[in-house]
């Protein structure tokens, strides 16, 4: 049956309004047509692309341009964005509350990168703290995440908990993967950290749609971390055991609350670490390798396939 | 005559299924409304959520190339027919079991179908492949064969399970011929051009009013697929900005990027244009993809642009794009929101149906890989150099101890 058909039948049975009825047949027959994502990507994209040329530029020509040009025009450019915030933002609630304008969301996250930017070219240019620059990042963790709180900010919230990932010691910059053991036990308490402050929060009931980002960033670092230890100590080790109950947790999260995205992560996570220790039991015999992979692949076929089929009955 | 394995009923039903979750996403009509939309539109089919179908496409996958290479093995074929003859065999396995999955038990879009379907394509490619190497046919002429092969395998199962993405793969398979043809670098791009307009025609021609909106859907994502792949046909500096993004500033633009400048004015003038006749379609039928794609390629035009001219790229030029593309949304968005009723012609700002969130979007990603570039372009600072400015000279007199 296609939609027109549909909802005159629906509104003969007087199951659908004649206002409802003319407003969805409008958006369907693009009488109505919403460019609302659109601008949000544009206006995303757009943030994103003056921070770039703003660090390239920075980059390329801090000699000329001076420190004072350089610092003077980052702060002024933060303090305008969080002023504007702070104008134009709506009051604070636990609940979800809209962004006042379609701009507001990534206005605040401009501000938040130029004065990261501005605080990173402070220390780079004149070692304030010198080895205690690291602290920046911690001050920077608690602003934005007051931020993010404070305007319902899921784009600040992701930035803040980078930060935090990045006074662990995490970039994303490094042009070789090295996965030690102190990065690995860092990456451990990063994921611990974040969880339980997701946790409290949403214990606490504040914000509770903020649990997913906390969650996600908990989920790969903390799956990155043990895998890694995985690889290096194999079956008799603590980290596969861990490993392992954190599949499970997530597993039973996912069950839970129905978000197969968690289940997703754990299956694959959860495979490439078994998979991991069984070849490394069944080393180079190639019967074995190959039977591994067709016996588990179609395993992981039929659990998932109960899994669905249990979810369809109970829905 | 009809190939499609799923009746027209079903995909209309699954379709409407579709926009009505979306409308109740959106606060449009209430979860009774929608159960009994649910009820008037059963598509008798089975069907599961994303991330499950990822799931079922990744380990069937797994799965067949396991059971390929594990019989490849025991057989320990001493020749390329034994390799080639099995494969071909297990191709047609796949195909006829994918086909099962969906006669006999309704699967729709389950991930199994969609990986057997694959892997009998790819299995069927490769086992053509190692019987013309068998053969000893000439490279050139395999890569085509190889290429048509994949290009009609993609556009059967296209038709026969409707997966999207394997017209996509037969066009694509279908772009790389005429770069094995041994012709100049602008028969290349004319030969490309031509298939893909004449792909492009085809599905205008198709593309009636009277089609059935799941359908129309479908042909959107594909004229928009091939809108994309005209343009980037047609703008010869595209490479060049890819270049400039992976850093190799050092390159030297070959002058008119090796093609006649007729040519080149001609490429140039078309990037402007395409954009533009795209955003005009797109708004003019109201057809989303084709409206985004237009504006993807507008943007690819603006980037474009010094490298056409000549001109060397500055530091600044994403921060000055930025700003345009800013200025753009709030001058739209203004012009939108102060027409009646917040509408200019039917075209709105406000968020009238709210896409699907699984917890985490690309904006957050985006948000969560700031920090590092931020640390990436930190500018080195100075360091002090010892023997300047007669610190050291005289006894260092001038240092603090």
């Amino acid at each position: 049956m296609n939609i027109p058909s549909l909802l005159q039948k629906m509104h003969e049975e007087k199951t659908l309004s004649a206002k409802q009825l003319n407003y969805l047949l409008d958006i369907h027959k693009k009488k109505l047509f919403s460019v609302h994502q659109e601008l949000r990507f544009s206006f995303y994209a757009g943030i994103l692309l003056v921070i770039a040329g703003l660090g390239l530029t920075i980059k390329q020509y801090f000699a000329q341009l001076g420190d004072i040009a350089i610092i003077g025009s980052l702060t002024a450019g933060s303090l305008a964005s969080f002023i504007y915030c702070f104008a134009k933002g709506n009051s604070y609630s636990h609940k979800e509350v809209a962004s006042p304008n379609i701009a507001f969301d990534y206005i605040l996250f401009f501000g938040c990168t130029l004065y990261s930017m501005d605080i990173a070219y402070s220390e780079t240019q004149f070692h304030v703290l010198g080895n205690l620059w690291n602290n920046y990042l911690l001050a920077s963790f608690v602003l934005f995440l007051f931020l993010a709180y404070r305007y319902d900010n899921r784009v600040v919230l992701s930035l803040a908990l980078s930060t935090l990932a990045a006074w662990f010691g995490f970039t994303v910059t490094e042009s070789r993967f090295s996965f030690q053991e102190y990065h690995r036990l860092y990456a451990i308490a990063y994921s611990c950290l974040t969880l339980l402050i997701g946790i409290f929060l949403y214990r606490l009931a504040v914000k509770k749609h903020f649990f997913d980002i906390y969650l996600n960033f908990a989920t790969h670092f903390l799956f990155v971390a043990l895998l890694s230890g995985v690889i290096h100590y194999k079956l008799f080790s603590l980290y596969f055991l861990c490993f392992l109950a954190a599949c499970v947790i997530l597993v039973l999260y996912s069950l839970r609350t129905k978000r197969f995205l968690y289940m997703l992560y754990a299956i694959i996570y959860g495979y490439i670490g078994i998979s991991i220790v069984g070849l490394d039991i069944i080393r180079r015999n190639t019967f074995l390798v190959l039977t591994y992979f067709i016996v588990t692949s179609l395993a992981v076929i039929v659990l998932i396939f109960s899994l669905s089929r249990k979810f369809k009955e109970n829905a | 005559m009809k190939f499609c394995l799923y009746t027209s009923e079903q995909e209309e039903n699954i379709f409407t299924r579709k926009k009505a979750k979306t409308w109740r996403r959106s606060g449009l009509i209430t979860e009774q409304q929608l159960r009994i939309m649910e009820e008037c539109t059963n598509p008798g089919v089975s069907q599961t959520n994303v991330f499950f179908r990822l799931l079922f496409f990744v380990f069937t996958c797994v799965c067949a190339s396991a059971i390929i290479a594990f019989v490849l093995w025991l057989a320990n074929f001493n020749n390329r027919v034994g390799e080639a003859t099995t494969l071909i065999f297990f191709s047609i396995t796949f195909y006829f079991l994918a086909e099962y999955l969906i006669r006999n038990r309704f699967f729709y879009r389950y991930g199994i179908e969609e990986a057997l379907s694959i892997a009998s394509m790819t299995s069927l490619v490769i086992g053509c492949g190692l019987l013309m190497d068998n053969w000893r046919i000439d490279n050139q002429l395999a890569v085509i064969i190889i290429c048509l092969l994949l290009a009609i395998s993609a556009f059967w199962i296209y038709l026969r399970f409707g997966f999207l993405y394997s017209i996509l793969i037969s066009i694509i398979a279908l772009c790389i011929i005429p770069f094995q043809l041994s012709l100049p670098a602008t028969g290349e791009r004319l030969f490309l051009l031509f298939i893909l307009f004449l792909i492009l025609l085809i599905s205008l021609i198709f593309d009636k009013p009277e089609i059935a909106d799941f359908q129309k859907e479908k042909t959107t994502i594909i004229q928009a697929c091939l809108l994309a792949a005209i343009y980037v046909t047609i703008n010869l500096r595209i490479f060049d900005l890819a270049k400039l993004y992976f850093r190799d500033i050092g390159i030297n633009q070959q002058p008119y990027a090796g093609f006649p400048p007729y040519l080149y004015w001609i490429s140039y003038l078309l990037t402007f244009l395409i954009p533009i006749g795209g955003l005009y379609w797109g708004i003019k039928s109201r057809r989303r993809m084709i409206i985004n794609v237009s504006l993807l390629a507008a943007f690819v035009t603006l980037s474009t642009n010094k490298d056409y001219l000549g001109l060397k790229h500055s530091a600044w030029d994403p921060a000055i794009m930025g700003l345009l593309l800013i200025a753009l949304s709030i001058l739209i968005k203004r012009w939108l929101t102060q027409g009646p009723n917040k509408t200019r012609d039917g075209f709105t700002a406000e968020n009238i149906l709210k896409p699907e969130s699984h917890g985490i979007n690309l904006a957050d990603i985006g948000a969560a890989l700031t920090p590092g570039f931020i640390e990436s372009q930190q500018p080195v600072a100075p360091t002090e150099k010892f023997f300047e400015g007669g610190k050291s000279g005289g006894g260092g007199s001038s240092r603090d101890f």
